[in-house]
C-alpha cells in the first residue's frame, strides 16, 4: 500500500510539470492550430539561460532571466519566421517548428561542457518525509505553480479581452478579424506565454526529483514527451492539458511497478492511442463538426 | 643458356626484396608501424553518456604515451595517438573504424560495450589487438580484446562477497540489480545471478536503457520488495538517481556499483548528499591511491593542465599503456611488429606489471579474464578524482571459482 501511494505520488508530481508543458502546447494550438514541436527547444534554451547567468546575479534572479528569454526566443521564432508566412497551412508551419527545434537544441547542446548541470536549485533534493512516504519538494512546488498557472489561464482566457480574442480566433479567425481582433497580437502574445511556460517547466525537469539528469538533450526529450500529454487531454483544451500532464505522469509511475519499467514507455503511447481511437479530439478537445 | 641465366638473375634480384616483406618484423614497416613512429587508435566516448570516464582515460594514454616518447619511445619509434569522438554510439563508430583502422597497429582504447559489439567482427578480421574500455567477459570471445582489468561479473561477485563479508548482506537476503539494456548490464547481471545462486539471495533485476535518467519509481519499486542492497551496472547519472532516490524514500541500503558507474561529477550534483552508501568495484586504483606510481600520474596529470576534473579514468588510461608498452617491448624482441606478431606478443605477456595501478595481469589463458582482482573504493569529495579506496586488493573465492563465459573454449 505505501508502495502504490508513493507511485501515485511519484506521478502526480511528475504530472504537474507534464502538465505546464502540456499547456505550452495547446496556448498556440488554440490561437494559430500550429502545433509547435520546438517547445522543447524553448525547454533547453531557458534553462541554459539560468544556467549561465546563475553564479553571476543568483539563482532567483537566473531563474526570472531564464522564464523570459525563453518567452522572448518563442515571440522572435514567431515573430520573424512563423508571422512571414501568415497564410501557409498549419502542417507547413508545424514542419516549420521542426528546423528550428533542431537549430537551437543542437546550439545549446554544444555549449553543454562535462559538467551535470542542475538548475532547480531553490527545491531540488530535499525531500520532506510524511506518514512513511516521500514527498518530493520539487513535486510538490510544481503541483502548486501548476495550479496558480493554470487557473490563472483559465480565467483569462474565460473573462480577460484577450481571452475572448484568442477564442474568438480559434473559433473563426475571418469573423474574428471583421470585428477588429488583431490577428498578430493574439498570435504573438500566445507564443510568449508558451515560451514563458516552458522557461518555467525546464526548472522542474532538469533536476534530481524530477529527471535524475541535469540540462542535456534529455530534457529535450522530457519536454517531448507532454506531447502525448497534450493529445490525451485535447489540443484545444486548458483542463485537458491537466489531465493528460498527470494521466501520463501515473501511467508511467504505476505501469513502472506494476508491468515493467521498459513497457512504462510504450503504456503512455499506447493510452494516447486508446483515448485517440475513443475520442479522436482528446479527451476534452472541441469536436470538429461539419453541417452536411 | 642465356635464358637460363636470365632467369636465375631475375630470382636473384626477387628474393633480397621478399626478405623485406611485413615479417621481417621491427627492421620493417606494417600497419600504422613506419621507421620513427607506432600509431595506436584511440576510439572514445568524448561526448556521450561516459564522457568523463573516457576523456580521463584517453588523457592517461597521453600521459603514457608522452612518458614513453620522453624515454626515446618503444623499438626506436615514437608512440603517437590517433582519436576519434564516436559518442556512445555504435553506428557513428562504425563510420570512423573504416577510416581509423588503416592507420594504426592497434586499438589502446575502444571505449563502450555497444561499440565493442559493433565492430568485433571487423577487428577480428583485420587482426588488430584493441583494449576496450568495457569490461564485460563476453567480449573475451574475441582473441584481440585485450581487456585491462578484470570483468563486470567478476566485480560484482567480488563486491557482493565484500559486502557479505562486512555484514551488510546475508544469505537469502532481498537483493535489487539495475541494469542497463546490452552487453554491460548483461555481464554485471551474470555475476550478481552467480552469487546470488550461491547465496540463495532473492534478485529483483530491473532492465533499463542508457539514455534512461530517473530511477524514482524503480527504487520505490525496490523498497517495496524489501531489499537490501542495490546493485547498479549503469550510467553515471543513473547511479546519481538511484542513490538519491534511496535517501529521499529512506531506504537507505548499501549500493554496490561496476566501475563505469561513478563519475566524480555526482559530488557537485544534488544527489552528493546520498553518495555515503555507494561503494564501487573496480580493478583499477582511485585517481587518488596512495601508492607510488598513481601519485607520480597524478603529479604528471596536474602539469599537463587539463580542464577536466580528473577520475579514475586517467591511472587505468596510463596503465594500459603500460600494458601496451610490454606487448610492443615484447614485439620488438620478437622482431615483429605486425598485427600478428602483436597479438602473439599479448598471448606471451603473463605478467604486465603497471605499478599496481592495475592488479597484476595475465594474458595467457584465452577466454579468460586477465586478473579476478579488485579495490573496493567509496565517493570522497576530498580526494582528488573523488573517491578513496576502502579495500585493497583482493580477490572473493566465489571470484575464484567462477567460470567466465568463454574462458577454456
Amino acid at each position: 500500500m505505501t508502495t502504490f501511494l508513493q507511485l501515485m505520488l511519484n506521478g502526480l508530481g511528475k504530472g504537474a510539470v507534464f502538465a505546464l508543458l502540456a499547456l505550452g502546447f495547446v496556448v498556440i494550438f488554440k490561437a494559430t492550430e500550429v502545433v509547435n514541436f520546438a517547445h522543447g527547444s524553448l525547454v533547453l534554451f531557458g534553462g541554459y539561460l539560468v544556467l549561465v547567468t546563475k553564479d553571476t546575479v543568483g539563482w532567483a534572479a537566473a531563474a526570472v532571466i531564464g522564464i523570459v528569454s525563453a518567452g522572448l526566443l518563442a515571440l522572435a521564432v514567431e515573430r520573424l519566421l512563423l508571422a512571414r508566412s501568415r497564410h501557409a497551412d498549419p502542417f507547413s508551419l508545424a514542419l516549420l517548428t521542426i528546423g528550428v527545434d533542431v537549430i537551437i537544441t543542437e546550439e545549446v547542446v554544444r555549449r553543454l561542457g562535462v559538467s551535470l548541470p542542475f538548475i532547480g536549485d531553490a527545491w531540488d533534493a530535499k525531500p520532506l518525509q510524511f506518514a512513511g512516504v516521500t514527498l518530493f519538494r520539487t513535486h510538490l512546488v510544481a503541483l502548486g505553480v501548476a495550479a496558480v498557472l493554470i487557473t490563472a489561464f483559465f480565467l483569462a482566457f474565460r473573462y480577460t479581452t484577450w481571452g475572448i480574442a484568442l477564442r474568438a480566433q480559434a473559433e473563426n479567425p475571418e469573423a474574428a478579424a471583421l470585428v477588429g481582433i488583431r490577428r498578430s497580437r493574439v498570435t504573438a502574445s500566445a507564443w510568449l506565454i508558451a515560451g514563458l511556460l516552458a522557461g518555467v517547466a525546464v526548472l522542474f525537469i532538469a533536476t534530481q526529483d524530477f529527471s535524475g539528469a541535469g540540462l542535456s538533450r534529455g530534457t529535450h526529450s522530457i519536454a517531448l514527451a507532454a506531447f502525448p500529454a497534450a493529445i490525451i487531454g485535447g489540443l484545444d483544451s486548458t483542463a485537458g492539458a491537466i489531465v493528460g500532464g498527470l494521466a501520463v505522469g501515473l501511467v508511467d509511475a504505476l505501469s513502472t511497478e506494476y508491468i515493467s519499467f521498459a513497457f512504462a514507455k510504450s503504456a503512455v503511447f499506447l493510452v494516447m492511442l486508446v483515448v485517440l481511437v475513443v475520442r479522436p479530439a482528446g479527451l476534452f478537445g472541441t469536436r470538429e463538426t461539419t453541417r452536411v | 643458356m642465356r635464358r637460363l641465366l636470365f632467369k636465375a638473375a631475375a630470382v636473384a634480384l626477387v628474393l633480397p626484396l621478399a626478405a623485406c616483406s611485413t615479417k621481417g618484423g621491427a627492421e620493417t614497416n606494417s600497419t600504422g608501424v613506419t621507421d620513427k613512429e607506432i600509431t595506436l587508435g584511440v576510439m572514445a566516448d568524448l561526448s556521450g553518456p561516459f564522457k568523463s570516464l573516457s576523456t580521463a582515460i584517453t588523457q592517461g594514454n597521453e600521459l603514457w604515451a608522452k612518458d614513453v616518447n620522453a624515454a626515446g619511445g618503444v623499438c626506436g619509434r615514437q608512440i603517437k595517438l590517433e582519436t576519434v569522438d564516436h559518442g556512445y554510439k555504435a553506428d557513428t563508430a562504425k563510420t570512423l573504424y573504416p577510416q581509423i583502422e588503416p592507420k594504426v597497429l592497434g586499438f589502446v582504447q575502444l571505449t563502450g560495450s555497444p561499440v565493442m559489439a559493433a565492430l568485433g567482427k571487423n577487428i577480428e578480421a583485420d587482426k588488430v589487438t584493441t583494449t576496450p574500455a568495457s569490461w564485460s567477459s563476453e567480449l573475451l570471445n574475441n582473441p584481440y580484446a585485450m581487456i585491462v582489468g578484470t570483468t563486470y561479473d567478476i566485480e560484482m561477485i567480488d563486491g557482493l562477497s565484500y559486502l557479505q563479508e562486512k555484514g551488510m548482506l546475508a544469505d537469502g537476503d532481498s537483493v535489487g540489480h539495475i541494469y542497463v539494456d546490452g552487453e554491460y548490464g548483461a555481464n554485471g547481471l551474470r555475476g550478481s545471478k552467480y552469487y546470488a545462486e550461491q547465496h540463495k539471495l532473492q534478485l529483483h533485476d530491473v532492465k533499463i536503457t542508457s539514455t534512461d535518467t530517473d530511477l524514482t519509481n524503480v527504487v520505490t519499486g525496490l523498497k517495496g520488495q524489501g531489499v537490501k542492497v542495490i546493485l547498479l551496472t549503469t550510467t553515471p547519472k543513473q547511479t546519481g538517481s538511484a542513490a538519491a532516490a534511496n535517501k529521499a524514500l529512506g531506504l537507505n541500503v548499501p549500493i554496490l556499483s561496476n566501475n563505469p558507474a561513478f563519475d566524480p561529477a555526482l559530488l557537485k550534483s544534488p544527489a552528493a548528499s546520498a553518495l555515503d552508501k555507494l561503494y564501487i568495484v573496480a580493478s583499477t586504483v582511485p585517481f587518488s591511491a596512495d601508492i607510488p606510481k598513481a601519485k607520480e600520474i597524478a603529479q604528471k596529470y596536474a602539469a599537463a593542465g587539463y580542464k577536466e576534473p580528473p577520475n579514475a579514468g586517467t591511472p587505468y588510461g596510463y596503465a594500459v599503456g603500460e600494458v601496451w608498452g610490454t606487448v610492443l617491448k615484447k614485439a620488438c624482441e620478437n622482431k615483429d611488429l605486425t598485427r600478428d606478431g602483436i597479438h602473439k606478443a599479448m598471448q606471451q605477456t603473463t605478467s604486465a606489471d603497471t605499478g599496481d595501478l592495475v592488479a597484476a595481469l595475465n594474458f595467457g589463458t584465452p577466454g579468460a579474464p586477465a586478473t579476478r582482482q579488485v579495490y573496493v573504493a567509496q565517493p570522497d569529495a576530498s580526494a582528488p578524482g573523488g573517491t578513496k579506496y576502502v579495500q585493497p586488493l583482493f580477490e572473493a573465492e566465489a571470484a575464484k571459482a567462477y567460470k567466465a563465459p568463454h574462458e577454456g573454449q
